[in-house]
């Protein structure tokens, strides 16, 4: 951005530029399958998914959690079920070399996956 | 020989004179830009070989500065970097079945400028502030479960993070009711991204009459005199990248 297009700015632009860097490393993932890569493609498609539906069930435990719908024995099974499910996932990220941001996927005018 | 088409501009009854502007802006890849015109609309657009045509961030760039030549000295559209056609009869049909669409979207725009916002704060400062409001509510997490084991911790733990998500989005949401109201006086179009990560919190742009800029910085500097943990990014004058609507009729 040429500074001239710069009207008003009260934070240093090194940091302008940092955060927005981030924000466009993010925006340009994509699932990256090439012949030589696809098995690491495939992973990160499926890893993708597994994490979407993971985060769905996370966020309906809470909902339910808050609704006090359920007992104490019921909120530690869930507990250690999602606690057991995440760490499923570090592992696959782990084996993969995957990282939290390759699990998220631009979907244009959607916005972002996750 | 391929046609890159740059905006849509509205040439009010004058041809010529939008002709005269193209050609004296250069296209990209050093090409020659012209206008096409059909009746109170003319659009620029230059000559080039799809061989040539590389998307690359330097052609991008220059593609804006095109754009922001033509919109210094014409009321425009943008056009989408990389539209590239077979033919000029195209562009002519291509304006001929969305005349009146784009009419109405030069109408919108006509004297005005698009202008960027981002509110940035300190996500661990501020994010701290709300945290202590979030547990100090009276209805506490602990209420959910007496037990204090690993995994009810951590499903608790997930809860009280969802609490504070949540108290964000509401603080980010009261920010752009008090934006909208500062800005009031100058009634602009605006559209928000929230929370676009964790520090940029908002994301805005605003379509502003181009007499009202002065008055737009100073409601703001106003807003930033009343948040000192926030701070703001305003750029611009921008072409009307932001509020082009306009479903392209293809047939």
């Amino acid at each position: 951005m040429s500074e001239n297009k710069i009207l008003l700015n009260s934070v240093p632009v090194d940091e302008v530029k940092e955060a927005i860097e981030k924000i466009e490393n993010a925006v340009t993932s994509r699932i990256n399958a090439t012949p030589d890569n696809a098995d690491h493609g495939l992973a990160q498609l499926v890893l993708t998914l597994i994490e979407l539906i993971r985060k769905l069930v996370e966020k309906q435990a809470i909902r339910r959690v808050e609704g006090g719908s359920l007992s104490e024995e019921e909120i530690e099974r869930l507990g250690e079920t999602l606690m057991k499910l995440e760490n499923k996932m570090e592992e696959l990220k782990k084996i993969f070399n995957l990282t939290d941001e390759d699990l998220n996927l631009n979907l244009g005018p959607l916005g972002d996956l996750m | 020989m391929e046609k890159i088409i740059y905006a849509i501009i509205a040439n009010k009854g004058n041809p010529p004179q939008v002709n005269e502007i193209a050609q004296n802006i250069r296209g990209i890849t050093g090409s020659n830009l012209y206008a096409l015109n059909f009746e109170n609309i003319s659009v620029a657009v230059s000559d080039i070989p799809a061989s040539k045509f590389i998307v690359s961030k330097e052609l991008a760039l220059d593609f804006a500065r095109v754009i922001e030549e033509l919109s210094q000295q014409s009321t425009l559209l943008p056009i989408r970097f990389g539209t590239v056609v077979k033919s000029d009869e195209i562009i002519i049909q291509l304006i001929t079945d969305n005349y009146t669409p784009f009419l109405n979207n030069l109408a919108k725009v006509e004297n005005k400028h698009e202008f960027g916002m981002k509110v940035i704060w300190d996500y661990d400062k501020c994010s701290e502030k709300i945290r202590a409001k979030v547990e100090s509510e009276e209805y506490t997490i602990s209420s959910f479960s007496s037990k204090s084991t690993i995994h009810t911790n951590y499903l608790l733990e997930k809860v009280k993070k969802h609490r504070l998500e949540d108290a964000l989005l509401k603080h980010v949401e009261q920010l752009i009711e008090e934006i909208t109201w500062h800005l009031t006086q100058i009634n602009p179009e605006g559209k928000f991204k929230k929370m676009l990560s964790k520090s940029i919190i908002l994301d805005g742009v605003f379509l502003i009459e181009k007499t009202k800029k002065d008055e737009f910085i100073r409601a703001i500097e106003a807003l930033k005199l009343l948040h000192d943990d926030l701070n703001f990014l305003i750029t611009g004058p921008w072409p009307p990248y932001s509020f082009v609507e306009i479903a392209i009729d293809k047939d």
